[in-house]
């Protein structure tokens, strides 16, 4: 107490002192940080190079969009715009051009005005090969002959002149092989031949990203891409010299019609450019910063472990500090010096190497044939401080406990003889982790079994089990070791036997040890079980909703590919083989002030290709103004067969839809069906997005596929499935994902080995006489690093079974809680679960490797007289 | 007589360091140690006579000159194969840390024989067993025994594998006198009841006393040898060696 206050009188050299201290003791354990520094570094380094390549990425859309579109002052187009839960940008309707055209002309200060058309369209390589279409999207418009107000700019041959002309550009006439006089497919998704006279370029490189864009003649543009001709998306003003943005715009919206509204050109831009960085690049940036957030996690764990070891370690010295007339506070502060200084040190090397990363990404994105603009990397301050301050907390945080253990070692034990590597588990550890464990799960279930309302219970559940298990390692650490060891004694008689003993020492030390390696399994054990489960659902719902025998649909997925041709069904209709023939296309449309997609076919024809369950009301005779709905939504809105609401739709007009049908089944139909005839007063590009066709009895399956497919072969060769070949198609993306998921979790797997490792080498250097001795004993070089490598394996063992054990569990409560419909499937995959599981079991191997080869290369004789 | 011995060596020579800072710590010593006997290395503190036993032992190498335990030499053998020999034809006492702490008393005892994965002699076991008098404790930890208690364990264990040459290093430094007098009296035993080799370092003429013959070092080099030592004389022997050091 006294020592403390006279400590605290000077609290200057005092600190002094402890860093001295510090740094001396850093100095000379230099090995004992590796591990900690280098999951620091990995740790900050990967969230320095997501921030800053976020950054960069999107200051380069941001020029790309300002290049190209600089030349435009305003945009004109109509204020409706229907955003749904699944399309956060929204659907805007077509403009008639002719009224709006003549108003902004008539209006002063403009320029030039020019109509734009937009839609989709793929164009067909050389190859026979669709052009890109798999993710980014594939665009066709009008060739905007005003220079400044066309964002594409002509670099070689002609603008189109004629009906079937067309510009490309240039990134996308490159992956197709396509050049200036060539002939090709353009799909609108209707086939369209068009000969390329001329290639463009966006902003001054070869394309707008990875989005392919087809120049047509404004007639051929309305023609394909808009519902009647004399439509467009938008009219684009130039302003005169002296008038500036803000003023074009508010003259334009005095003089447009109801309905038609005036944007500047920069609002536009920027509009766009969120529409690219703003959604996919923070869904890409936040998904890097969540595993970023794993990896730190991870990094908690063996960091903490580090400083623990370390400490009981230097329970003598520090006893003997204390002895010597060192403040508990100094003696504290003397190991947090240490974490500061790790973690100081490491954060900045991770800066540059985080800086480093991002720098060499975007080197390489030009060289993947993604064109992007020479640009310097965006280094915001918070790049540097987030990281910066996530390293230091995570370091000082981790080592917190152990430097307050630290403080409070007693001046006797300098006296005693104290096994460093000693802990036994508690009972009272047992009961929390037990009661807490119990809770947890019991919330996760509840609110796993009451579905998607209660996500917070689920999740809430879902920590207190994380905590159980943290709680509650060292308890089981104990036991499976003991399991897990019995196998590898009787294999490998003393040295399994005595790798065993080691790994039971500390139980809290082994528990914190596999902890790391624990969660990062658990997270790739949770993604796996959620992929499986969600493919499992993919495919539960195929085969639940899906009463056809093929189904056509385009590849991909997202916002590339550009639909069936709705020319399609009726043609596969005409074959002889062919039961019904139906497409289903989307439309959006504000029902009751809620954007909502709705699924525009045949309804009278939709049960002979979907099961729809049990339906109320009636199929036939919609007409244009009546609708079928799913029970959910009529449920949610208090709906039978009679009721009424109002669709609101994005060319501005409102119509009251009677429900004339209420289906049970929606996973394939859609929540809100409409006729064709209803929404084509509506509609904007014409196309079907799946096309089910079931075949006449006595046709076999064989058979019928060729029909369908010579058919599909004249619209664009669309893929034509059957069954499994669709249920299989739609869970495609589902595998791409979980790819770049688990390349992502590499990081925090590679931590916790990390951890492993560190932990090892600490034990060795802590162990050096008791090797000795066994080397003195006859214990072989080879018997040797066998025990520190099976050792290791029994750690990372445990590890893997936890994190496989909760992975599972949390897994199996995501796919409950996310399910709103009561439709989810949950699946363990046992090939994809047993790769993990080897690879756990492996990754300890290999993360024993490097202590084990040290321990053998002591010297007996050194170890023995230590 | 060197046909006898069951370790010897011969011009044995160790350097540690090299230029200024060189140390003789062995000088062309040439020795062998009966089989049969309890045979004391004494000398001052840097008077080489630990290196001498590690270096004897196969624990340590040396500059130049020979080891030999029986008719096998060490210096031309390989780690895996010295490891081999130490496991089968040595047994250890060092003055500490003799146990596992993680196993019991009774896989300490079996550990040379357990790691070579060779059959364990029953009946040798449970008679040295009786001879240390552990019977009772058989299932404790070493951190459950007195530091006696564990040097007996220590004693059993080196003499489990029926070795050519017990080495023992200040086996009795760490313990009190009654405790030391109980070491030493299974040492002398093994030798005069069992017919073991027992070779000895210590700077405790009294522990010295029990051997049968007492062999003085200095400055690395052998000075002197004492068959039939009695704590007197050795005592003697060691205060004119300190008179020698004082006068030069």
């Amino acid at each position: 107490m006294s020592a403390d206050s006279r400590a605290g009188a000077s609290a200057g050299g005092s600190a002094r002192t402890a860093l001295r201290i510090s740094l001396a003791s850093l100095r000379t354990h230099r090995r004992r940080f590796a591990g900690t520094f280098s999951a620091v570094l990995l740790g900050v380094a990967f969230l320095t190079g997501t921030l800053v390549m976020g950054d960069t990425l999107r200051a380069g859309f941001d020029t790309l969009f300002g290049n190209a579109t600089s030349g435009t002052d305003a945009v004109v187009r109509t204020e409706g715009v229907i955003t749904t839960s699944d399309d956060a940008m929204g659907t805007r309707g077509p403009l008639r051009t002719a009224a709006s055209l003549r108003a902004v002309r008539g209006t002063p200060g403009v320029a030039a005005a020019e109509p734009s058309i937009e839609g989709a369209g793929q164009l067909v390589g050389a190859g026979g090969q669709p052009v890109g279409g798999k993710g980014p999207p594939t665009t066709a418009g009008n060739w905007i002959h005003d220079k400044e107000l066309n964002p594409y700019e002509l670099a070689r041959g002609r603008a189109p002149r004629a009906s079937g002309e067309a510009v490309v550009n240039e990134g996308a006439a490159e992956s197709g092989k396509l050049k200036i006089g060539d002939v090709t497919t353009l799909r609108t998704p209707d086939p369209v031949r068009v000969k390329i006279v001329g290639l463009a370029t966006f902003g001054g490189e070869s394309g707008m990203g990875k989005a392919t864009f087809t120049g047509l003649t404004r007639a051929d543009a309305e023609k394909y891409l808009m519902p009647e001709p004399g439509m467009a998306a938008s009219i684009r003003v130039r302003a005169e010299d002296g008038t500036s943005q803000g003023q074009l715009a508010e003259r334009l919206e005095a003089a447009l019609p109801k309905g038609v509204e005036a944007v500047t050109g920069d609002e536009a831009a920027e509009e766009n450019s969120e529409n690219v960085s703003g959604q996919f690049l923070t869904l890409f940036t936040s998904m890097l910063l969540v595993f970023s957030g794993i990896a730190l996690l991870v990094a908690v764990f063996s960091i903490h472990n580090t400083f623990a070891i370390v400490v009981a370690q230097r329970t003598r010295e520090n006893a003997l500090l204390r002895a010597l007339g060192a403040s508990r506070r100094q003696v504290l502060g003397t190991t947090l010096g240490e974490a500061a200084a790790v973690g100081a040190v490491a954060s900045a090397v991770g800066l540059a190497a985080g800086i480093g990363m991002a720098a060499g990404l975007q080197a390489l994105f030009p060289a993947i044939g993604f064109p992007f603009p020479e640009e310097v990397l965006v280094i915001k301050g918070l790049s540097l401080l987030l990281p910066l301050g996530a390293g230091l907390v995570v370091c000082l945080g981790s080592a917190l406990l152990p430097a307050v253990r630290a403080g409070r070692t007693a001046p006797l034990a300098a006296l005693r003889e104290t096994a460093a590597e000693h802990s036994r588990v508690s009972r009272v550890r047992a009961a929390v982790g037990v009661v807490l464990g119990a809770a947890g799960a019991g919330l996760t279930v509840l609110g796993a079994a009451s579905g998607s309302r209660s996500v917070t219970l689920t999740a809430s559940g879902a920590v207190a089990v994380l905590a159980a298990f943290v709680v509650l390692g060292p308890v089981a650490a104990a036991l499976a070791v003991r399991v897990a060891g019995r196998p590898v004694a009787r294999l490998r008689g003393t040295v399994g036997a005595l790798a065993q003993r080691n790994a039971l020492r500390s139980p809290k030390r082994t528990a914190a040890t596999a902890g790391a390696l624990m969660i990062g399994v658990a997270v790739v054990t949770l993604f796996t079980v959620f992929a499986s489960s969600l493919k499992a659902m993919m495919d539960e719902t195929v085969s639940r909703n899906f009463a056809g025998d093929v189904a056509v649909s385009t590849p991909g997925f997202g916002a590339g590919g550009s639909g069936l041709s709705p020319r399609l069904a009726p043609a596969v209709q005409r074959l002889p083989e062919v039961d019904t023939a139906l497409g289903l296309g989307k439309g959006v449309a504000r029902v009751n002030g809620v954007g909502q997609e709705l699924t525009v076919t045949d309804p009278a024809a939709l049960p002979r290709v979907l099961h729809l369950g049990e339906v109320d009301g009636s199929l036939t005779g919609l007409g244009a103004h009546g609708m079928a709905v799913s029970r959910s939504e009529a449920a949610d809105h208090g709906w039978r067969p009679g009721s009424t609401a109002t669709l609101a739709f994005t060319d501005g007009t409102e119509e009251r839809f009677t429900v004339r049908a209420v289906y049970e089944t929606s996973e394939l139909t859609g929540d809100y069906v409409i006729t064709h005839r209803a929404w084509a007063p509506h509609r904007t590009q014409d196309t079907d997005s799946l096309l089910a066709v079931s075949f006449e009895d006595g046709v076999s399956q064989a058979a019928g596929e060729a029909a369908v497919e010579r058919v599909a072969e004249r619209y664009g060769e669309p893929d034509v499935q059957t069954r499994e070949e669709y249920a299989q198609s739609s869970a495609a993306g589902i595998d791409m994902m979980l790819t770049l998921v688990y390349a992502l979790l590499g990081l925090a797997v590679l931590i916790a080995l990390l951890g492993i490792a560190n932990t090892l080498t600490l034990a060795v250097y802590e162990r050096t006489r008791e090797l000795g001795l066994l080397r003195s004993v006859g214990q072989t070089r080879g018997q040797l690093r066998a025990m520190v490598r099976w050792e290791s394996v029994l750690v990372a063992a445990f590890g893997t079974a936890g994190g496989l054990g909760l992975g599972a569990f949390l897994g199996w409560a995501l796919v409950r809680a996310t399910d709103s419909r009561g439709v989810s499937v949950f699946s363990l995959p046992p090939l994809q679960l047993t790769a993990v599981a080897m690879a756990g079991v492996l990754a300890g191997l290999l993360a024993g490797w490097r202590p084990a080869r040290r321990a053998a290369r002591l010297d007996v004789l050194r170890a023995v007289a230590a | 007589m060197s046909g006898t011995a069951a370790a010897r060596v011969t011009a044995a020579v160790k350097v540690y360091g090299s230029g200024e800072v060189e140390v003789r710590a062995l000088d062309e010593v040439t020795l062998g140690f009966e089989t049969g006997r309890f045979t004391a290395i004494m000398g001052p503190s840097g008077s080489g006579k630990s290196t001498l036993m590690h270096c004897a032992a196969g624990l340590d190498t040396l500059t130049s000159g020979q080891a030999h335990i029986g008719g096998t030499e060490l210096g031309s053998l390989s780690d895996k194969k010295l490891t081999v020999l130490r496991r089968e034809r040595v047994g250890f006492v060092f003055q500490a840390f003799n146990l596992l702490p993680t196993l019991t008393v009774a896989e300490n005892i079996t550990l040379p024989q357990d790691l070579a994965g060779s059959r364990v002699d029953q009946e040798w076991t449970e008679a040295l067993i009786d001879v240390v008098g552990l019977g009772d404790r058989l299932r404790h930890r070493p951190s459950e025994l007195s530091g006696g208690q564990q040097q007996r364990v220590a004693v059993a264990r080196a003499l489990a594998s029926r070795p050519e040459v017990v080495f023992a290093d200040e086996p009795t430094g760490n313990l009190d006198s009654r405790s030391g007098e109980e070491v030493l009296g299974l040492l002398g035993r093994a030798v005069h009841e069992m017919g073991r080799t027992v070779v000895m370092v210590t700077h405790d003429p009294v522990a010295a006393a029990h051997a049968d013959e007492v062999v003085f070092l200095a400055d690395g080099r052998l000075s002197g040898r004492m068959p039939q030592p009695t704590a007197e004389r050795v005592l003697d022997q060691l205060k004119s060696y300190d008179r020698a050091e004082a006068a030069r």
